[in-house]
């Protein structure tokens, strides 16, 4: 049967789905539909805020107030080891070697959240998974676009590289036959006047290389070898000074955003 | 706590929305007024969810410290402030669950008598519209068109994410009772929230 051309039995099965009761097969099934067309995943969204409404619902009840002090008490210590970030980089440069302990923790940070979205079921309310469903949508998006463009041959959705509740950050797409690597800013994401976003290759055997540095424009385009992109399994972006550093030294702040590079099938 | 009882949706939104636009710049003060604001409510989805004071407290923490690192994502969200920090809280509240299920199974046994018995009684659940969203007033508007015992396990359905079969033994109800019950809510909430779209 055409789903889609059943808004009645749509519109059932956005609802069930949104209140958690559709389960197992039927699920997974409504869930590839939604995935293909448009109308199916508008409904389901729109359900899903709806019955989102019922958490505002609820009849409130006063905490302790024991709860304020200890939620102040973290929130103190967040700040600390926020300045503390700061702190560090501000910090000349460290040695590459030192970069390396934290590729490692994001390379230890992918494996969490593939396990994440193996497990995804589970994490089923997760801000995250909404933010991996929308990755995954535009994974599949730019695949398609890809096919349809030949021209394009390597994609990239670049996304919080600690795993927490956000979406997709930067789109990339790189043309090998002109040389040709666009970046597009997609989140909201905004670093402060003094610091530049600098975009990096992290080959599998071997020290990242800076592919460029991006403005402030919502839309960037490098001109990058394709050797330079070639047989690279995933990008980076990190927090540099204005301008970014050299190539050879690596990264030298926060790895903020990373994903996997997609080479299309269809050429 | 200040009351908006007074305030018109859009009103109780934009206060919101300012309180997480300055938390976003770290002002701490903001998230103080914020708690002030919303704690109440908040930890009144804890208790619904979690049922027990140190659990639903636990987790109003943990939402807490969330909204006040995840603040600078809220715009990008499109979502009421309510709303967003609605789901914060429910998913807190699930993962502890799981947590505690995992460790201990009969963990929420407690929990599920005092379901049962609320279920039983004639009393509509209280619901409360205190700085709801435009979008859950609607939905307030639909689920008072339902059954007492409809609106219940809808409710219960969807904040503690059970399915049919959970649900029925936790409730101590015949599946197929629960089952008809969501099935004939559902329809009556789809009617109803219709106009609305």
């Amino acid at each position: 049967m055409n789903l889609h051309r059943h808004p009645e039995l749509i519109d059932r099965l956005a609802s069930a789905h949104a209140l958690g009761t559709l389960r197992g097969g039927a699920r997974r099934r409504f869930e590839t539909l939604a995935r293909q067309h448009p109308a199916i995943r508008a409904a389901a969204l729109a359900w899903q805020a709806r019955v989102a409404g019922l958490t505002e619902l609820q009849a409130p009840v006063a905490p302790d107030a024991a709860v304020w002090t200890r939620i102040r008490n973290l929130v103190h210590a967040d700040q600390a080891q926020a300045a503390l970030a700061r702190q560090r980089a501000a910090a000349p440069a460290p040695a590459s070697s030192s970069w390396w302990g934290r590729l490692g923790f994001w390379r230890g940070a992918t494996a969490a959240a593939t396990l994440a979205a193996v497990l995804g079921g589970w994490v089923a309310v997760g801000l995250q998974h909404e933010g991996e469903q929308r990755i995954a949508q535009l994974q599949a998006e730019l695949q398609t676009q890809a096919a349809n463009q030949t021209r394009i041959e390597y994609v990239a959705v670049l996304a919080d590289a600690q795993g927490q509740a956000r979406g997709p950050e930067i789109l990339v797409t790189f043309d090998a036959q002109r040389q040709r690597l666009t970046l597009q800013r997609v989140g909201g994401y905004q670093e402060a006047a003094d610091k530049s976003l600098q975009l990096w290759a992290l080959p599998p055997d071997g020290k990242p290389r800076s592919l460029g540095v991006l403005g402030e424009d919502k839309l960037l385009q490098l001109t990058t070898s394709a050797e330079a992109v070639q047989a690279v399994p995933a990008l980076a972006i990190s927090l540099e000074p204005k301008g970014g550093v050299p190539s050879e030294g690596g990264p030298t702040g926060p790895v903020l955003f990373s994903g996997s590079l997609i080479r299309s099938l269809s050429l | 706590m200040p009351d908006n009882r007074g305030m018109s949706p859009n009103a109780t939104d934009d206060l919101l929305m300012e309180l997480l636009d300055r938390i976003a710049t770290r002002d701490e003060a903001a998230l103080k007024t914020l708690y002030d604001e919303v704690s109440a409510k908040l930890y009144g989805v804890a208790m619904r969810v979690l049922g027990k004071v140190e659990w639903a407290e636990d987790a109003l923490q943990d939402s807490f410290l969330y909204i006040w690192r995840a603040a600078p994502d809220y715009r990008a969200s499109l979502s009421p402030p309510m709303a967003w920090m609605g789901l914060i809280v429910r998913s807190r509240c699930l993962d502890l669950l799981r947590r505690q299920q995992a460790e201990r199974v009969n963990a929420t046994q407690e929990l599920d008598e005092t379901l049962a018995d609320q279920l039983g009684s004639d009393d509509p659940g209280p619901l409360d519209t205190h700085h709801a969203s435009q979008q859950a007033q609607a939905l307030h508007r639909c689920l008072s068109q339902l059954e007492h015992k409809q609106r219940e396990v809808v409710t219960l359905a969807y904040l503690r994410d059970l399915s049919h079969g959970e649900l029925a033994e936790q409730l101590r109800l015949p599946l197929g009772t629960v089952k008809s019950w969501i099935r004939r809510g559902l329809e009556k909430l789809r009617g109803c929230m219709a106009q609305f779209a």
